[in-house]
C-alpha cells in the first residue's frame, strides 16, 4: 500500500513537472483586454524599416500610456518554418511582420488565421499609402496572390537592379546601357579587357534574382499574370521569357560574364566582389544599399534597372499582420497606422530605405533619394515584377539548386526548364 | 601460433530480486519513461498518424490512406536521397571506423610508448576535436576552405593545378566533397572508444604475440581487432545511425545541393514537411526512415549478440 501511494505520488510529481514547462513555455504570447500589445519583426536592428517603425512603438507608446507593449525581434528563416504553426497556436503575437508570398502568408490566410484587412485598409487610407505595392498583401481564397481580400500591409517597399562601379567604367571608357543590347555589349567590353564583368553567386540567391530579372525584361503583364495566378502548365517553350532567361544565364556563364565557380560562392562572396572593386557590377536588392553604402568606399557607385521591357524585380516588402487570434486588433492597427504614415515613411527614406509614400521634399539623404524615386517611378508605371518562386510553395530551393547546377555547367538550360515545370506542373494542378 | 582471445567470464549470476523489490526500482523509471513517451513515443505517433493524410501543416489533415507511400516508391529524389545515404554510412562510420581503429592503434601501442603519454593524449583530442565543434561553425569554416577561391584551391593552383575543382560547387565534386568533411568530422569519436577499448586488452596477448614474432601489423590484425570487437560493434552502429538521419551538415554545407547531388532523406523530409507544405508526405519519408533505422539496429544487434554469445 504504502509502496503504491509512493508511486503515484512519483506520476503525479512527473506529471506536475511536464505540466509545469507547458505552463512555463505558453507565456508571451499575445493577451487580451486592449490592455496590451505584443508586436514580432525580423527586420535587423538599425536598418531604415527598424528604425522607422522604432519610433512608430514609441509614438504608439505615447499615444496609448496604458498599454503594455511587449516586442521581440524575430528572424525571416524563423517565420518562414514556423510561422503557420505559430499563428495556428496561443501563442501568436498581435500583430507581426509576415513573409509575403503564396507559400507563407497566402497559405496561412488561406486558413483563416489571418484577420481580413480590407474594410480597415481603406478606412484608414492603408490602400492609398501602399497602392499597387499592396498586392503583397492580397490573396484570394486559395491563397494565390492577386484580386481576392487584403490580409497584409506592406509598409515599405524593394526592388532589384544593377548597381556599378562607376570608377571603372570610366576607366575602361564604358557607359550605362539603355537597352538589353547594350547591356550585353558592356558585359563584352569588360571581358574583352580580362575582368569579369558580373559580381555573382550560384549558390545563393543573387542568381535567382539575375534569372527573373532577365526573364522580366522579356516578359508581358499578360505571361506575369499567368505564371503567378497558376492559369496552365509553366510555359517552357523557346518563347517563354523565363526560358530566354536560363539560356542566356548560360550563355553569359559561357562567355565568362559570370564566372562559372560562382555556383560554389555565397551571396556574401558576390557583394564583397563588387564592394572590394573587383568587379564593375552586380544585380542586387535595394536591402543590400545601406551594406554598399558602408563598404564600398574606394569607388563611387550608381544604380541602374534591367533595361528591357520596363518591368523589374520588385516588389512592396514584407507585410503586417494581423493573427486571428489576436485580442487587441484595434491597438494592432493603430501601431500598422502608425508605420504608413508621413514622419515614419520619411524617416525609413531618411535612413536609406524604400518608403511606399514618403515626401520628396523631405528626403535629404541622397541614397534615400535615389531608391525612393526609382521604386516610385516603378510603382507608378507598374512596373514592380515580383519574385519569380511565389508561386509555389518551395519553387525558391527548385530555382536555386538547379541555376547552381546550370552556372556549375552540370545541366542544359532545357534540362533546367524540366526540372522547374516538373514542379510548378504538380503544385498547378493540385491547387490550379 | 594460436591465440585463443580469453572470453571475460560472465559474472556470478545474481540472484533475481524479489517482486517488492522490483516493484521499488519502477518509479525511478518514471522521469525517463515519461520523457520517452512525451518526447518520442507520442510525437512519432502522430508523425505516423500524419504521414495517411494530406495536410499543408495548418487546417484539417485530409485522410489519404497509402497515397503518400505509393508516390514514395516512384519518387526518384526519395530513392537518389537514399542512395547518398549509403555514400553517407561510408564517409561516417566505414572510413571513420577503419581509419579511427588504425590511428587509435597508432597511437596507444606506437606513439604512447615512444613519445610519452602526453603526446598521445594531445594528438587524441586533436582527433576529437571535430566532435566538440558545433557543426554549424565547422560547416561554415569548411566551406569557405571549400570555396572555389578559397584555401584549398589556393593551395592547388601553388603547386600548378591551373583548374581546381569547384568542391561544393559542382554536382561531380559536392557529394565527395561533404564526404569528406564528415570524415574528418567522424574520426575522433571512433578513436576515443577504441583507445579505451585498447586500454582493457590483457598486455600478455600482446607480449606472447610479439614473443612469437608477431609484428605490429600482424599483432593489430589478430589481436587489437578482434580483441575490440564489441567497441567496432558500437561505433558502426551509432555511426550507421548517425549517416541515415544526417542532416545538420548537409543542411549547412550544401542544403541538399547544387540539384539535388547531396540531398538526403532527413533533409528531402524537412524541405517537404516546412518548404513545399506536404506535411503528409514529409512524414511518410520521416517513417520509413525511421522504420529502416530500427530495423538496422536491431540487425547490429542480434549480430552482435550472437558474435560475443550471449
Amino acid at each position: 500500500m504504502v509502496m503504491r501511494s509512493r508511486l503515484a505520488r512519483s506520476v503525479a510529481i512527473a506529471a506536475a513537472a511536464m505540466l509545469g514547462l507547458g505552463a512555463c513555455s505558453s507565456s508571451g504570447g499575445a493577451s487580451g483586454g486592449g490592455k496590451s500589445l505584443t508586436v514580432w519583426w525580423y527586420e535587423q536592428a538599425g536598418n531604415a524599416e527598424d528604425l522607422g517603425w522604432k519610433d512608430a512603438l514609441t509614438a504608439f507608446e505615447k499615444a496609448h500610456p496604458g498599454v503594455k507593449v511587449h516586442f521581440e525581434r524575430k528572424v525571416w528563416q524563423q517565420i518562414q518554418d514556423a510561422g503557420a504553426m505559430i499563428l495556428n497556436s496561443d501563442k501568436a503575437p498581435d500583430v507581426l511582420e509576415y513573409n509575403k508570398g503564396n507559400a507563407t502568408a497566402g497559405a496561412v490566410a488561406s486558413k483563416g488565421l489571418l484577420t481580413d484587412l480590407t474594410t480597415v485598409a481603406s478606412t484608414r487610407g492603408w490602400d492609398k499609402v501602399a497602392g499597387s505595392a499592396l498586392t503583397v498583401g492580397t490573396y484570394d481564397s486559395r491563397g494565390i496572390m492577386g484580386p481576392g481580400k487584403v490580409y497584409g500591409i506592406p509598409s515599405y517597399g524593394e526592388y532589384v537592379s544593377f548597381y556599378y562601379n562607376k570608377d571603372l567604367f570610366a576607366k575602361y571608357g564604358v557607359s550605362v546601357p539603355t537597352t538589353f543590347d547594350q547591356l550585353v555589349g558592356v558585359l563584352g567590353a569588360f571581358k574583352a579587357k580580362g575582368v569579369t564583368p558580373l559580381a555573382m553567386s550560384a549558390g545563393d540567391y543573387p542568381a535567382v534574382h539575375l534569372l527573373w530579372g532577365i526573364a522580366l525584361a522579356k516578359a508581358t503583364h499578360d505571361w506575369l499574370n499567368g505564371y503567378f495566378g497558376l492559369k496552365g502548365k509553366l510555359d517552357s517553350s523557346a518563347n517563354s521569357p523565363l526560358t530566354a532567361a536560363a539560356q542566356t544565364i548560360a550563355d553569359w556563364t559561357a562567355k565568362g560574364y559570370i564566372d562559372n565557380k560562382s555556383s560554389g560562392l555565397k551571396a556574401d562572396d558576390a557583394w564583397s566582389l563588387f564592394e572590394s572593386g573587383k568587379a564593375p557590377i552586380t544585380f542586387a536588392g535595394t536591402w543590400m544599399v545601406p551594406d554598399f553604402t558602408t563598404k564600398a568606399k574606394t569607388f563611387k557607385w550608381g544604380s541602374f534597372l534591367m533595361p528591357g521591357s520596363g518591368i523589374s524585380e520588385g516588389s512592396g516588402g514584407n507585410i503586417w499582420v494581423v493573427p486571428s487570434a489576436s485580442h487587441n486588433k484595434e491597438l494592432a492597427y493603430d501601431f500598422i497606422g502608425l508605420t504608413m504614415d508621413k514622419t515614419r515613411q520619411n524617416e525609413i527614406a531618411n535612413a536609406g530605405g524604400v518608403a511606399l509614400a514618403a515626401d520628396t521634399a523631405a528626403v535629404t539623404d541622397p541614397v534615400g533619394k535615389m531608391v525612393n524615386a526609382t521604386f516610385h517611378q516603378l510603382v507608378a508605371s507598374k512596373g514592380l515584377g515580383l519574385y519569380p518562386d511565389w508561386p509555389v510553395p518551395n519553387f525558391y530551393n527548385v530555382i536555386q539548386q538547379n541555376l547552381q547546377t546550370l552556372v556549375g555547367g552540370n545541366q542544359k538550360p532545357d534540362q533546367f526548364m524540366g526540372q522547374l515545370k516538373s514542379a510548378y506542373d504538380q503544385y498547378q494542378s493540385s491547387a490550379g | 601460433m594460436t591465440i585463443t582471445a580469453a572470453r571475460p567470464q560472465s559474472a556470478r549470476r545474481v540472484p533475481s530480486l524479489t517482486r517488492a523489490a522490483r516493484q521499488g526500482y519502477v518509479r525511478y523509471l518514471i522521469p525517463g519513461g515519461a520523457g520517452f513517451l512525451a518526447l518520442i513515443l507520442v510525437p512519432f505517433g502522430m508523425n505516423v498518424a500524419i504521414s495517411f493524410t494530406s495536410w499543408s501543416g495548418i487546417g484539417s489533415p485530409h485522410f489519404v490512406g497509402l497515397k503518400n507511400y505509393r508516390r514514395l516508391v516512384h519518387d526518384d529524389l526519395f530513392w537518389s536521397a537514399f542512395e547518398h545515404s549509403i555514400w553517407f554510412i561510408i564517409a561516417m562510420a566505414v572510413v571513420p571506423t577503419a581509419l579511427g581503429l588504425f590511428l587509435a592503434a597508432v597511437l596507444f601501442d606506437y606513439v604512447a610508448p615512444r613519445f610519452g603519454r602526453r603526446t598521445a593524449s594531445f594528438l587524441r583530442g586533436g582527433f576529437y576535436l571535430p566532435q566538440v565543434l558545433p557543426i554549424t561553425v565547422a560547416g561554415i569554416a569548411w566551406s569557405w576552405i571549400l570555396n572555389p577561391y578559397g584555401a584549398v584551391n589556393s593551395v592547388l593552383k601553388d603547386f600548378g593545378v591551373s583548374d581546381p575543382p569547384n568542391w561544393l560547387g559542382d554536382s561531380n565534386w559536392a557529394l565527395p566533397s561533404v564526404m569528406l568533411v564528415l570524415v574528418w568530422m567522424q574520426i575522433g569519436y571512433g578513436l576515443v572508444i577504441f583507445m579505451a577499448g585498447m586500454a582493457r586488452i590483457d598486455p600478455q596477448l600482446h607480449e606472447a604475440a610479439e614473443l612469437d614474432g608477431a609484428a605490429w601489423f600482424t599483432r593489430f590484425r589478430n589481436v587489437t581487432v578482434p580483441q575490440t570487437r564489441p567497441e567496432i560493434f558500437v561505433v558502426l552502429l551509432t555511426t550507421t545511425i548517425a549517416a541515415l538521419k544526417v542532416f545538420a551538415p548537409v543542411f549547412v554545407l550544401t542544403r541538399g545541393g547544387p540539384g539535388d547531388a547531396t540531398n538526403v532523406p532527413s533533409f528531402y523530409s524537412y524541405t517537404n514537411f516546412f518548404g513545399s507544405l506536404q506535411v503528409g508526405y514529409g512524414s511518410a519519408v520521416a517513417t520509413v526512415l525511421t522504420l529502416i533505422v530500427i530495423v538496422l539496429a536491431v540487425i547490429f544487434v542480434r549480430v552482435q549478440s550472437r558474435s560475443e554469445g550471449v
